[in-house]
């Protein structure tokens, strides 16, 4: 799959066709709570970056002192002198110069081999365990979908970026909400009378029917003036990181995702998981170009979007966890890309996370079927991310799921 | 089946007309009532000859492009220019094909395996590949599933969708391999990975020519090794190893299950229990004749979305409107565009998805804008000859309503002296956009 249906796939299956009744707010209904209802100063955020179509792990932190990385891969692989270093062992693709700038302020944790037992190599289905954090797809409720469940109801709580609802935030009781981006032109006059009658409950009229009335309905209560702080610019970045280009324009669906999510975080939006994602990184041909571009980009917007909560105080709240839904086999094929793989790291960054490597990084020499091991179940960064970010017990949302990524988030 | 009430018979004609074709041409849906769902559906199921289908579609000449020209030059350009007017000529093509067949479920049956087999102009680029696939899903579209899944195998677009042209003995590439067995032929977990392995080995040495989708073997990139393939030992050749595939019980369940997910619910699981024995022989047109012939027809239950495609193509029908002849062309394409479905450009090889996820504010919106632009290009004259009392009543038989709640019926009824209001609310309302 190229790039473009890649993005073009989020915006439809959010991953995993899941379908889900959700909330579709305007930016206005959430400016007015940030007016009526500021999230106090101080509470932590969480903003979840999913990246669709398996990212390549070994090409996001490279392997660049061990030589078995350049046999396997003579096509598609970084010298030492190009990648940026973080130790004797491991550096950054050369694309992601913001976030080492990050690292150096020891603001990312980079948790390696992150993935699950019996690892499953289909997009859908892998995606569908990440987002469910289950295994065995018993529910189809997404890990923060059931975090929803464990607080007061709230529409703002959760919010994706985007018309469609992932998986991600599809709880058992309740739901995430959805954003989507771009404003609605919403009917006027007699055509909005017309329309508020069609949207009428109708008695004994199936499911769908009433979400079809309920979607005309919410199309109208819409409001017709476009909230000031949607107008307004993005929040200027003050310190934004200027190597490999840095702020680089940021024309791309994620940069314009993040941009948002700034606007409303600085208005003080009563919302505590923020779902944003890029896609395209299924590249099973002509990968270098196209990975690096994107893992660039992932790597630009959230350091700008970092940059851009500065002057609020609120990227002092605000965790970032990046994840895709597996890595890629280690050997390139013979189209100068890579096949589905396994595990592949994970980056969780902001000023409350402690910066470094967690994880162990999985040897190169010792592969199973071609593919990485796993080190570190990904269910422990969640169970991490839910107590030490959300502040919410992480048994009731995880089944009671043990595992921990000590030391991951600073103290207090 | 069991006789029916009046009223059963009316919901499973709403549905024959609507899901297993694109809705009713004016005049066909009062007729279905006359005539009964028993007669009706039987003209409805049949399978056109290939020489009709060559009558039936509309010609329609797509030049090979071939090289392209030095980046930069002028003929480059031009040659950018035949790309784009290229493709959008043939969606206006198909467009065009779906509002105005009358082999309505050989053509919606093309339209399900475009999703099925989904592949995108948007990685080809040509439109003469993506062209001779349509071709084959209309040819194959209703006989035998193993010989459409082998045509798809020597089918350029897909090969090249899925890198099948980077696929060597050398170093084996999995994309098309895996995409097979999980979206094509078995579904997902059907298959182990050291399968998706030898499936590939087995699909080496295929090279595609992008501009036309002409597909050669080269047997120096193939892998000729023997492979185990869901348990069975051999070499194989791809005929041999797509036959394995189709022939397992697997394949029967998971054609099925899409089948079940695209005609009857996208919200409801396929049951477990269903007797598949119509599908035995991996005959479509009988898969199909099964079930338009079970009850499931008329189960209150088994209410579907119309995808933004559906929907458009429903509309045109009724007002006998031809896409490729509208004076605002654009603003139509550009519509399917907003809703996120444009034929020749699914989202990725799952296709589009279904049910809820067409129901959003946003598509709501764009489907009045669309509805708006499409009613440009009609004067509603058949609409305007009948008299207002009558003319909420008429559109409902018209479009192949199967009930108007009277929340609609109350709103059409305040427009009815407004045809042009009316239609629109008609097209918009909660009981046309979904289907009962």
């Amino acid at each position: 799959m190229d790039t473009l249906s890649r993005r073009k796939f989020l915006a439809l299956s959010g991953g995993a066709g899941v379908a889900a009744a959700a909330n579709i707010l305007s930016v206005t209904d959430i400016a007015e709570a940030a007016i009526t209802r500021p999230l106090p100063s101080g509470t932590p955020i969480l903003v979840v970056v999913t990246l669709y179509g398996g990212n390549d792990g070994l090409n996001t932190v490279v392997p660049y002192s061990d030589s078995l990385y350049y046999s396997l891969r003579p096509d598609i692989s970084y010298a030492p002198d190009k990648v940026l270093q973080l130790d004797s062992s491991l550096g950054l693709n050369p694309a992601m110069g913001a976030i080492k700038s990050l690292w150096d302020k020891k603001k990312v944790a980079i948790i390696r081999g992150v993935g699950y037992p019996n690892p499953d190599h289909s997009h859908f289905s892998s995606m569908a365990i990440w987002q469910s954090a289950e295994r065995t797809q018993t529910t189809k409720s997404g890990w923060l979908g059931r975090w929803v469940d464990t607080q007061p109801e709230d529409p703002l709580l959760a919010i994706n970026l985007g018309s469609v609802l992932p998986p991600l935030l599809v709880g058992k009781k309740r739901s995430g909400s959805v954003l989507p981006l771009g404003g609605l032109i919403t009917p006027v006059g007699s055509l909005a009378r017309d329309c508020s009658r069609l949207s009428l409950p109708a008695q004994g009229e199936n499911a769908l029917a009433a979400r079809a009335a309920t979607s005309l309905r919410n199309l109208l209560n819409i409001s017709e003036s476009v909230s000031p702080i949607l107008k307004a610019p993005a929040p200027a970045a003050t310190d934004l990181p200027t190597v490999n280009g840095g702020n680089a324009g940021g024309d791309n669906n994620l940069s314009q995702q993040l941009d948002v999510v700034a606007k409303l975080v600085t208005a003080g939006a009563p919302t505590r998981v923020w779902a944003v994602s890029l896609g395209g990184f299924d590249t099973h041909a002509n990968e270098a170009n196209a990975q690096s571009e994107l893992i660039g980009i992932v790597s630009n917007s959230v350091a700008r979007f970092l940059t851009q909560l500065e002057p609020s105080g609120r990227s002092k709240d605000v965790t970032v966890l990046i994840y895709s839904e597996f890595g890629r086999r280690v050997a390139a094929n013979a189209s100068a890309g890579t096949d589905h793989g396994t595990s592949g790291p994970v980056f969780v960054i902001g000023d409350r996370v402690q910066g470094g490597f967690f994880g162990d990084q999985p040897s190169l020499s010792n592969l199973y079927k071609g593919d990485l091991a796993v080190t570190t179940d990904f269910r422990d960064i969640y169970a991490t991310l839910l107590e030490d970010v959300l502040k919410t017990p992480a048994g009731q949302v995880l089944n009671g799921w043990k595992g921990r990524v000590t030391s991951l988030l600073r103290k207090g | 089946m069991a006789a029916m009430s009046a009223e059963q018979e009316r919901l499973a004609l709403s549905r024959l007309f609507h899901r297993y074709g694109f809705g009713p041409k004016p005049g066909e849906f009062e007729k279905a009532v006359k005539n009964g769902f028993e007669v009706t559906k039987k003209s409805f199921l049949i399978k056109p000859t290939v020489e009709q289908l060559g009558v039936d579609i509309a010609p329609i000449t797509i030049d090979d492009l071939g090289p392209r020209p030095t980046p930069g030059t002028f003929a480059n350009t031009e040659y950018q220019i035949k790309q784009r007017t290229q493709i959008k000529e043939m969606t206006l093509w198909w467009l065009d094909q779906m509002v105005t067949t009358d082999y309505s479920l050989n053509e919606k049956m093309t339209w399900f395996w475009h999703g099925h087999w989904a592949t995108s102009i948007e990685k080809l680029n040509f439109a003469l590949p993506m062209y001779k696939q349509n071709l084959t899903f209309r040819n194959n579209a209703l006989g035998n599933f193993a010989s459409l899944s082998k045509a798809m195998y020597d089918d350029g677009a897909l090969q090249y969708w899925l890198d099948g042209q980077e696929n060597t003995a050398k170093a084996p590439n999995e994309n098309l391999s895996r995409e097979f067995m999980e979206l094509f032929t078995l579904g997902v977990g059907r298959y182990s990975e050291d399968d998706v392995k030898a499936l590939a080995r087995v699909f080496t040495g295929i090279q595609v020519q992008r501009t036309n989708g002409v597909v050669t073997f080269n047997p120096r990139r193939h892998d000729n090794s023997a492979v185990t393939l869901l348990g069975t030992t051999q070499v194989f050749t791809e005929d041999q190893a797509i036959d394995l595939l189709v022939a397992r019980d697997d394949s029967s369940r998971f054609i099925y299950e899409r089948l079940w997910y695209r005609f009857i619910s996208s919200t409801e699981n396929f049951p477990a229990n269903y007797n598949r024995g119509a599908f035995a022989n991996r005959d479509i047109h009988s898969a199909i004749t099964d079930l338009v012939s079970s009850p499931n027809m008329y189960a209150p239950q088994f209410a579907m979305v119309k995808s933004p495609v559906e929907w458009f193509v429903a509309l045109c029908r009724s007002l006998k409107i031809t896409p490729s002849t509208t004076k605002n062309v654009n603003a139509l394409i550009g519509g399917l565009q907003k809703l996120s479905q444009v034929p020749f450009a699914p989202p990725n090889v799952g296709g589009w998805p279904a049910g809820e996820l067409w129901l959003t504010s946003a598509s709501a919106q764009f489907r009045l804008t669309l509805a708006q632009a499409v009613l440009k290009n009609t004067d509603l004259a058949e609409l305007k000859a009948v008299t207002p009392g009558q003319r909420v009543k008429y559109l409902q038989d018209l479009l192949g309503v199967y009930q108007w709640s009277k929340r609609t019926s109350d709103a059409l009824t305040i427009a009815r002296n407004e045809p042009e209001r009316l239609f629109l609310l008609a097209i918009n309302s909660p009981e046309y956009v979904v289907g009962a």
